[in-house]
């Protein structure tokens, strides 16, 4: 079977060779619509109900489709939540890419305005998250080992190094680029961990944690002794 | 002991930790005191005798969190040794200044949208450094110059755990003795209070409709809608700072005018309107030749008990001798409100400062007489007295801040050279 998070277009079911023909934009843009009703109803069952609670059939009742649609679209519920976390990473590098003061900014702002708006992106499912960092820790999910995940892991990575090479010194970014990127993975673990656990108002002490450890660490990476 | 020792290190250890993590004032404040405090004893000794001067002088230049530590030591135990000091100094400079992004996320965090959105022209590079974060300048969409304080994140909550780790640990005996629960008390409400910019706010409203019978004061006016809890805009108010007067060589008949119009303005705020703003750091006031004053900053502002004042008013410019009976009984009067009982020590310590200080700066019997703050020796005599009366014992809660605001308003005063109708001004507000 075809992987439908490969192609723009997912295959029907019981697909005829009518199905593979080029698509209308139409048609397109309405399988896209269906797509991200059932992700953002998926997400706010999630929320609400908890991951594991919640069902396939419930997601397509509150989308408004049939239940076997979803299936259409996403295998398992991991390849929702995988969905909503690519869709999370495009969001927060096309932001960074699109502020203009960020152009000759220092590291550290670029990774905070990056990891900033990651937050923000994943603010209102916060029980959610929290679920899911706990889901990802089993063999059987796909949310930390699968392909994908591993591709979408990938590309997030190398954005930061993307951003590290064009902010230190090239030789300086080239000594780094076997670690920093996996480096900065595990310290944005520990920051989504962070962010889970602060009971302070606003979340006042991730902005503070994320400013000051984005400090330091950016201050290792340029004169640390690797 | 040296368990004890042991046992304070460990949990001082814990607040060092925890001041890298998220930002800690006092527990890295008390780290960096104390942690080597055996070694440093010798120079601590050594250093104390140069202690009057720092009280009018170094403790001035202190902002935020910091400064009331520090003027809570110096007044609760012996004055600051200079290096405890510098380390004030340094620690004041800790909170770290914050990146376009970072302004930006706590804007949003705060008022729900970028400060590109709610104002015309928002100018990410701050103007000013404020004791808990910075000020940048803005124009709102009609137009209105403003100044825009954004607070660091995380204050509020590091501030809170640094007591709380104060009160936890056991701190040695010398140092307990300084850092009393009460004080602690004390100094957390007042340190918190200054995070909430919407009590600050509050402030501001409160001091322009009070100090407005003045008329040559002037302090910024709040945009209740665009500020909130960490976000503060205010009108900017025009004036120059005291250096840059000073630096014009201003004719006499202004600094004596500017002079003049402090010291009203200090007994108006202490005497009438039982309130007043406790920072009198340089950066806090702009002045104008024509004597008028601008006032800003009122995060940290200081209620006085009415009671308090009462007793103020009929000590102030006192008649008779002031080694009588009832004027005894009037400092005994206001120790009690604070259910204290005045020692002979004491006793003698104020009644001395009233003689050698008050009653040479205010004279109680000539209002014509000007009195001439260029001469050093009042400042002196200042440092000295109040060192003595808190050896003696003497300090009172109100006194954290009021000598705060007191020493500010003399070192100004100095700085200006100015002859001041002192008496003539205080009376005018010991009846209401």
């Amino acid at each position: 079977m075809q992987d439908p998070f490969t192609d723009d277009v997912p295959p029907e079911p019981h697909s005829t060779p009518a199905a593979v023909r080029p698509i209308s934009g139409r048609r397109a843009r309405n399988k896209t619509a269906t797509r991200e009703s059932i992700v953002s109803a998926a997400l706010e069952l999630f929320e609400s109900k908890g991951f594991e609670a919640t069902t396939t059939r419930e997601i397509a009742m509150k989308a408004g489709v049939a239940e076997g649609t979803v299936f259409n679209y996403f295998e398992t519920k991991d390849d929702i939540a995988l969905h909503f976390f690519e869709a999370e990473v495009d969001h927060a590098i096309a932001t960074v890419r699109a502020d203009p003061t960020l152009k000759g900014a220092a590291l550290e702002e670029k990774l905070f305005a990056l990891v900033h708006s990651q937050i923000e992106y994943l603010a209102p499912y916060e029980s959610f998250i929290g679920a899911a960092f706990v889901r990802a820790l089993r063999p059987s999910s796909k949310l930390a080992l699968s392909p994908r995940a591993l591709e979408l892991r990938a590309r997030y990575l190398d954005f930061v190094q993307d951003l590290i090479e064009e902010s230190l010194p090239k030789r300086r970014a080239r000594q780094l680029g076997w670690i920093a990127p996996q480096a900065f993975w595990i310290y944005y673990l520990g920051v989504l961990l962070y962010w889970l656990h602060d009971s302070s108002p606003a979340k006042q002490n991730t902005l503070a944690f994320l400013d000051r450890s984005l400090r330091f660490g950016t201050a290792f990476l340029r004169e640390g002794g690797i | 002991m040296a368990g004890d020792e042991g046992a304070a290190r460990r949990a001082l250890r814990m607040a060092a930790m925890s001041a890298g993590v998220s930002g800690s004032y006092i527990g890295y404040l008390v780290q960096r005191m104390f942690l080597g405090e055996e070694e440093r004893a010798e120079k601590l000794r050594a250093t104390h005798a140069r202690a009057g001067r720092q009280m009018t002088g170094g403790l001035l230049s202190l902002r935020g969190p910091a400064m009331k530590l520090g003027q809570a030591l110096s007044l609760q135990g012996d004055v600051l040794p200079e290096e405890m000091l510098a380390e004030l100094g340094r620690l004041q400079m800790e909170a770290p200044g914050m990146h376009p992004s970072l302004v930006r996320a706590q804007f949003r965090s705060t008022l729900g949208r970028n400060p590109e959105q709610v104002f015309a022209e928002f100018d990410a590079t701050p103007f000013a450094a404020a004791s808990l974060g910075q000020v940048h300048a803005a124009v709102t969409h009609a137009g209105d110059e403003v100044a825009v304080k954004v607070q660091y994140p995380g204050i509020g909550d590091a501030i809170a755990s640094d007591f709380r780790l104060l009160r936890t640990v056991s701190l040695p005996a010398k140092l307990s003795k300084v850092l009393s629960a009460e004080l602690l008390d004390e100094l957390e409400r007042e340190i918190v209070a200054e995070t909430d910019y919407v009590r600050e706010a509050g402030n501001i409203e409160f001091f322009a409709t009070g100090l407005q019978p003045l008329g040559f004061v002037s302090v910024p006016a709040v945009y209740r809608d665009l500020s909130a809890e960490r976000v503060l805009t205010m009108s900017r108010l025009k004036g120059e700072h005291l250096d840059d007067v000073l630096d014009r060589g201003p004719s006499r008949e202004t600094r004596d005018r500017i002079g003049a119009n402090l010291l009203e303005l200090y007994y108006f705020q202490l005497l009438h309107m039982k309130a007043f703003h406790a920072d009198p750091h340089w950066g806090n006031y702009l002045f104008h030749d024509d004597g008028s004053i601008g006032m800003v900053d009122f995060g940290c502002v200081k209620y006085v008990p009415p009671r308090f004042v009462e007793n103020l008013r009929k000590i102030f410019l006192y008649p008779g001798p002031r080694d009588s009976d009832e004027f005894r009984a009037l400092l005994a009067e206001r120790y009690s409100l604070y259910g204290k009982r005045l020692g002979d020590a004491t006793m003698r310590a104020l009644v001395q400062f009233s003689e050698r200080f008050y009653g040479r700066v205010y004279p109680p019997d000539d209002d014509e007489r000007a009195f001439d703050f260029s001469d050093a020796e009042f400042l002196r005599d200042y440092a000295a007295e109040s060192l003595r009366l808190t050896r003696a014992g003497g300090a009172l809660p109100e006194y954290v801040f009021l000598a705060r605001a007191e020493a500010g308003l003399y070192q100004t005063l100095h700085r200006l050279g100015a002859r001041v109708r002192t008496s003539q001004i205080v009376r005018r507000y010991l009846r209401d």
